[in-house]
């Protein structure tokens, strides 16, 4: 299957500095695919870019084949990208059920989506009376995937996903990122833990100051590769 | 949502439907440039028009001033219409953004609030 989402020598930059230098990444339809990196390396503006939030500079973003750069991220949205931001993106003051009821805009009926969510996420069920705010880190981000399913979403962007939360929280969540991807969602995930990621993904890449250093199978060669990577090489 | 499509090919489909303008053509940008100038060549075409108007006594020239007026009102209008729809746009959007996070920034705070008293 060839690459739903593609970036090809994409540059970007915030206030005049450029952060991202010609990255080239794709992700391929029910494939889970690991962007890693040291903090600050531009993992977070890649994803804004695939996302259409943050303007390339130069470079082409492509989804399906076709060339989308410059297409504001409302388009690219409404055809099934789906960003879940570092932060969660839910809306804390109100109940799971209100969070999931925002997301009806997508013409999905809310027992539609109520049903998608809480069978893959029964603790949200239990909870759902209860302001999302309230809701510990792991069921917070829980409820975001949720919504994001909601937008029955062809690719996902998911930013730091392991961000504040326990190392068995993580490992749940990422079982169930797998098993979206399984179901043909083409998956891009930053995250700077690296071990909480690859288990899962079938591809990764390891982003360094704005430069893809290396991608790959993440095989054991890989993971040895890493800590070179993340920390530069003995000199 | 029932359909046997699978969702990747749907997407491609979908994007490949979807009106992509051409991004290079930065056309709000050019809107709200026109819509300045044409407000600008208002005023100019209605000031000439004014100073015609009295610069003679020639009753045809003074039609011709009219003209040149109501040519001046319209471009005014065309160009403030322009303007205000490429100016207001940008403004309510990032209006809502702020509304959205001050929202949400005050929630975190009255939650923290009652978490503190809990």
């Amino acid at each position: 299957m060839s690459a739903l989402l593609q970036l090809s020598g994409i540059r970007a930059a915030h206030e005049g500095i450029t952060v991202l230098h010609g990255v080239d990444l794709s992700v391929a339809a029910g494939q889970v695919v690991a962007l890693l990196g040291p903090n600050g390396a531009g993992k977070t503006t890649t994803l804004r870019v695939a996302a259409g939030v943050h303007p390339a500079a130069s470079g082409r973003l492509l989804m399906g084949g076709r060339d989308v750069t410059g297409v504001g991220p409302q388009d690219l949205a409404r055809a099934g990208v789906c960003l879940i931001p570092e932060g969660r993106g839910i809306f804390p003051n109100l109940s799971v059920r209100d969070n999931l009821l925002m997301m009806t805009f997508t013409g999905r009926s809310r027992e539609e989506i109520e049903d998608v969510a809480f069978a893959r996420f029964p603790i949200l069920a239990q909870r759902a009376s209860q302001a999302a705010g309230t809701l510990s880190g792991g069921e917070q981000q829980m409820l975001a995937l949720a919504r994001g399913l909601a937008t029955d979403p062809a690719v996902l962007l998911l930013d730091e996903l392991s961000m504040g939360l326990a190392p068995l929280v993580v490992a749940n969540l990422y079982e169930q990122v797998a098993e979206i991807a399984r179901q043909g969602v083409a998956v891009l995930v930053v995250e700077q833990f690296a071990a909480a990621v690859l288990g899962i993904a079938d591809h990764a890449a390891v982003l360094v100051r704005g430069r893809i250093e290396r991608q790959g199978r993440p095989d054991s060669g890989f993971r040895t590769d890493l800590s070179a990577l993340y920390l530069g090489s003995p000199t | 949502m029932t359909t046997t499509e699978p969702r990747a090919d749907r997407f491609v489909r979908e994007l490949a439907e979807l009106k992509i303008p051409d991004p290079a053509a930065g056309r709000a940008a050019l809107w709200l440039r026109l819509g300045g100038t044409l407000m600008v060549l208002a005023l100019v075409l209605c000031v000439s028009a004014y100073l015609l108007a009295h610069s003679t006594t020639d009753p045809l020239e003074q039609r011709d001033a009219i003209t040149l007026g109501l040519c001046g009102v319209g471009a005014g209008v065309v160009g403030g219409a322009l303007f205000l729809r490429y100016s207001l746009t940008g403004f309510l959007r990032f209006w809502l953004a702020r509304q959205s996070y001050d929202l949400d920034a005050l929630a975190e705070r009255l939650i923290d609030a009652q978490k503190g008293r809990g």
